[in-house]
């Protein structure tokens, strides 16, 4: 039998379904693998077994950790999509400011009505076996890994940053181009995407595992911007990864 | 020396020229301010003054990413790539670029030849260039001058403006039969080209230096800075690691495999089975990488395996200089040996 397999949104754009759903070569080959059998955003079957569930989205509410929970206990491989899933991402940047005046700003005076908690990664709350990095995530990151796990092979795994991508791809260096990358201190795997077309590297990927981050920010404020701005920068998909 | 005096003017001419033997690759503008080695479409387009390319050469003999094989997993086979390779000619080419090369024979080809690196090295031509050293240069304190023809079948010296064209081989000699857009002069080999960067010491001093730097606190000042992009390494010209990774395809039926540079200078570069790293922390790869350069192999050859290019420090987003840390290195240890003659 082919393994179920089946999506979940928690707090996120659902941008990274669509992505999936945008694989449009690749959509028949990935069903020959597998049998989809929960897909919110693409269909209304349920079932009660998950061989793999994906995840995408943070875990941002009580409900959110009891559905994220149940899924787990239901799936045998359960893997994080994109960056809110894998660490809080966008979303995180809620807790850089005290929880009540997030929930004021928000929702106002009905703030009591909404219970919320620190957007968290999902790795935060459930065992999360396997993750497929950035915003959205990236696509063929995604057909890597389900053929390694449907094939039984060892998922692979980059945690080397977006510079070397760059760097193979000959592409002039942003910060030569007068602009403050966050290329040196981003996991790759995302071909250099933004980069190769003039885009800046926001950092979507995550922060590279063991940085030298008071290094990164003296390349950045060296370059031109403040500290202060720095900061953000690096702050804007990595608030829960990193301390400053 | 058999020499002749080229027009400015006539350099687009001569590249055409060498077109008849083969492909020609010759320096190209790429992006804002940088250049890039590329295969010439139109001669005019071909840069002569430039300071350095952001990939060296090494990219056209061991490319950065090279399918090795197609293999079937239905039908457990395999199918190896048979390179084949045509004549090409290397117009355009920095001394010390020419000089990355034969350090790079040094290493692909001897004891077992790397079959792909060896097929696309024969048939290459290489006609050489001078240039005007610029902050980064400090390939002379590496014992490579800007007039250095080893290697070179043609050499370009700019004179006034203009160019002195020195036949070095007998390959060169063919490659300008029936060029006629020049005539034979009396060779003078103008010496006023100043280096801004340099070493301290000549550089058969530093495998001694190197001897005892290992503890040098040295390390620990530029770990500080260096973010482990892989940037120095990644365009090295004569670093040459590479990681082969098998990609299956989304049919899950078949697949390829392919190298891919790989930098020391990463932090999984050293990572082995079980989750083990024998060089975890950036001040353990900083020192390697600079090791690699002037110890390890240095010992071995006698020749150091930096050629000066500069691209390490001019493509380092946090500003680390090679020869500044070497300098470095070379005032930890007179500090040293003054102490030490105090002491006797």
């Amino acid at each position: 039998m082919k393994p179920q397999v089946a999506f979940f949104d928690f707090t996120s754009c659902e941008g990274c379904q669509l992505n999936k759903l945008n694989l449009e070569n690749d959509l028949l080959d990935i069903l020959k693998h597998v049998d989809i059998v929960e897909f919110r955003e693409a269909m209304d079957d349920k079932a009660d077994h998950y061989d793999i569930a994906f995840i995408e989205g943070s875990i941002s509410s009580p409900s959110c950790v009891e559905r994220i929970h149940d899924i787990r206990r239901r799936s045998d491989i359960l893997v994080a999509l994109g960056s809110c899933a894998v660490n809080g991402g966008i979303n995180a940047m809620k807790n850089l400011h005290p929880i009540d005046e997030v929930r004021e700003t928000v929702y106002g005076k009905d703030k009591y009505l909404f219970a919320t908690l620190p957007a968290m990664a999902v790795s935060s709350v459930v065992k999360v076996d396997y993750e497929v990095r950035g915003c959205p995530m990236n696509q063929q990151d995604f057909l890597k890994l389900l053929i390694a796990l449907v094939l039984g092979k060892q998922a692979p795994k980059y945690n080397s940053p977006v510079c070397v991508e760059c760097k193979l791809k000959e592409n002039e260096c942003l910060y030569n181009r007068g602009m403050v990358c966050l290329g040196p201190v981003t996991r790759g795997g995302c071909d250099a995407l933004c980069p190769s077309f003039g885009q800046f590297c926001t950092g979507c990927r995550g922060i590279l595992s063991n940085p030298n981050l008071d290094g990164m920010l003296e390349i950045m404020t060296n370059h031109g911007i403040s500290l202060d701005e720095a900061k953000k920068r690096m702050l804007l998909f990595n608030s829960n990864e990193v301390q400053l | 020396m058999e020499c002749y005096s080229l027009l400015r003017a006539d350099v687009p001419a001569l590249i055409d020229h060498l077109g008849k033997f083969g492909e020609v690759v010759a320096p190209h503008r790429k992006g804002d301010v940088s250049y890039s080695f590329e295969s010439v479409l139109d001669s005019s387009q071909v840069v002569l003054d430039y300071n350095r390319t952001l990939l060296p050469l090494k990219k056209l003999f061991l490319p950065p990413v090279e399918k090795l094989m197609d293999f079937s997993l239905k039908n457990m086979s395999f199918d190896p790539v048979e390179l084949t390779t045509q004549p090409r000619v290397f117009f355009g080419v920095h001394s010390y670029e020419m000089q990355s090369i034969l350090r790079l024979d040094h290493s692909m080809l001897s004891g077992n030849a790397e079959s792909n690196y060896f097929k696309r090295r024969k048939n290459s031509r290489f006609v050489g260039i001078s240039f005007e050293p610029d902050d980064f240069h400090f390939s002379e304190s590496v014992g490579i001058a800007i007039e250095e023809m080893e290697g070179f079948d043609l050499f370009l010296n700019e004179i006034d403006d203009d160019f002195q064209l020195y036949v070095l081989s007998d390959n060169g000699r063919s490659l300008i039969q029936g060029f006629k857009q020049i005539r034979t002069v009396e060779a003078e080999l103008s010496g006023k080209r100043e280096f801004k960067k340099k070493i301290r010491y000549h550089y058969n001093r530093l495998p001694r230096i190197f001897q005892y730097a290992y503890k040098s606190k040295v390390w620990a000042d530029v770990a500080e800075k260096c973010v482990g992009c892989g940037a120095c390494t990644l365009t090295c010209p004569t670093c040459f690691c590479f990681d082969v990774t098998d990609e299956v395809s989304v049919t899950a039926e078949d697949g390829l495999r392919q190298r891919t540079w790989d930098s020391c200078m990463l932090s999984t570069f050293a990572e082995v089975a079980g989750g083990e790293n024998f060089r975890e922390k950036t001040i353990n790869r900083t020192r390697h990488r600079l090791y690699r350069k002037f110890k390890y192999i240095t010992d071995e050859e006698g020749l150091p395996w930096c050629v000066g290019c500069g691209r390490c420090t001019a493509f380092c987003p946090a500003g680390i200089s090679l020869p500044d840390i070497v300098n470095e290195l070379i005032q930890e240890d007179e500090k040293a040996q003054y102490h030490h003659t105090v002491r006797v």
